[in-house]
């Protein structure tokens, strides 16, 4: 079986796995990281967003084996010393999730907006939300969580 | 790799859904090439009289790179191909290798006359787009052979393009028509070339020549629009399935275009 290394929420990680594992199995499985989510095999649903060298991506689209030597970070990475990240507290603050399945690839896609362009407009977040699927919210607090966030870590 | 018992494999995009079962249809194969490390098949860069885009350029490489106006159709394209995450890991020349008949980058390429290099153990050839996309998910490239580049001859800077995409709703949906249209104007404002392609129609996409030679030689205005009609269709040999019926789609290609020539107008007045 193929030894994969890379670092992960800033932690080095090594494991064998078999060459056809995906990213996503190997963060939950391996790891442990079980924030990341599956929900629907296909590439379509987002909730398996994580970065990886600081891009956006979906980890049920790509290889373990092709992340070797990445930087990878997952939902589980974004809060420092038990502080939320400023665009988790902003989901919290205005309820932007129900059931939270898709959250975590919410979040992480919605951080990378930020990173890209920090001053999006409400259709400029609905764009990039396209590939993100949510079943509960309608995502009005979704978008309104995430103007939190770019308000917030501006100021 | 020559025994054809590979997949090679770029952005994954259409691979993995395949592989769960999911909207390929097809068997996964059980061996897989990544070429995903190969950094120097990845980018845009001039060529002499033409760009070459390297197969492992991605949607989102694209739509970062600074680009002359007539790739805008190409643009638009990228745009409708998944989300950003999906647009951030495939390529476009995978999507000319999947040979969906719905494949969102082929009009506009077709539109582009883009020509695909392939590159084997016995050297390498170029071959037109319109001859490398053979039907549904079947293209001319030998089971020995690897996609390396596309090559994108250069226009006048008047040159313009545009592309539509009619889903059943406004995101993530597979097109059950669609129309890239690129012209280039002479010194008097007449259309001195005009490319048009249509996509979810037939097999593959195609180039419409009755439609551009409606347009070509004419003045660049809006009495086009009526030149073009169901008569100049003909390759088109659309179907009736989940998504549309065959004449909704023929109608559907002929509003398409004609909207399409509506844009490049706007385009050229602003």
């Amino acid at each position: 079986m193929p030894s994969v290394s890379m670092t992960v929420n800033g932690r080095a990680v090594t494991g064998d796995v078999e060459g056809r594992t995906l990213l996503v199995q190997f963060l939950r499985e391996n790891l442990s990281l079980t924030g990341t989510h599956v929900g629907c095999d296909t590439s379509q649903c987002g909730a398996c967003v994580v970065h990886v060298n600081g891009e956006s991506v979906k980890s049920c689209t790509m290889l373990a084996v092709q992340a070797d030597g990445a930087e990878v970070t997952t939902i589980e990475g974004l809060a420092k010393d038990g502080e939320l990240h400023p665009m988790q507290e902003a989901f919290r603050e205005n309820h932007g999730l129900q059931c939270g399945f898709c959250t975590p690839g919410m979040v992480m896609s919605a951080v990378d907006l930020l990173q890209k362009n920090p001053n999006p407009d409400e259709g400029e977040i609905r764009e990039w939300l396209e590939g993100n699927i949510c079943r509960c919210t309608g995502y009005h607090n979704i978008v309104k969580a995430i103007q939190t966030a770019a308000a917030s870590m501006k100021g | 790799m020559a025994d054809g018992s590979y997949t090679v494999l770029a952005g994954g995009t259409d691979f993995y859904p395949a592989r769960a079962g999911g909207l390929g249809g097809r068997p996964p194969e059980s061996k897989v090439l990544d070429i995903t490390a190969l950094e120097g098949l990845r980018g845009i860069a001039e060529e002499g009289d033409s760009l070459r885009i390297g197969a492992l350029t991605t949607w989102s490489d694209l739509l970062h790179a600074p680009l002359p106006p007539y790739f805008a159709a190409l643009k638009l394209a990228a745009r409708e191909v998944g989300g950003v995450q999906i647009q951030n890991a495939g390529t476009l020349c995978g999507n000319l290798c999947n040979a969906s008949p719905a494949a969102d980058g082929v009009p506009p390429l077709l539109a582009l006359d883009a020509e695909v290099e392939l590159a084997s153990q016995a050297g390498a050839r170029r071959l037109a787009l319109d001859d490398f996309i053979l039907g549904n998910r079947q293209t001319a490239k030998r089971p020995d052979e690897l996609v390396t580049a596309l090559h994108i001859p250069k226009l006048s800077a008047r040159a313009r393009s545009t592309f539509l995409k009619l889903g059943a709703r406004k995101y993530l949906v597979i097109s059950i028509v669609m129309a890239a249209l690129l012209i280039d104007l002479d010194d008097k404002g007449n259309v001195s070339k005009a490319r048009v392609a249509v996509g979810s129609c037939a097999a593959r996409a195609l180039r419409l020549p009755a439609v551009e030679a409606a347009l070509e030689g004419r003045p660049f205005d809006e009495d086009l629009l009526p030149r073009i009609g169901d008569e100049q269709l003909d390759p088109l040999t659309p179907i009736d399935d989940i998504r549309g019926t065959a004449d909704y789609r023929r109608e559907a290609a002929v509003a398409l275009l004609r909207r399409g020539v509506e844009a490049l107008l706007s385009q050229e007045a602003a």
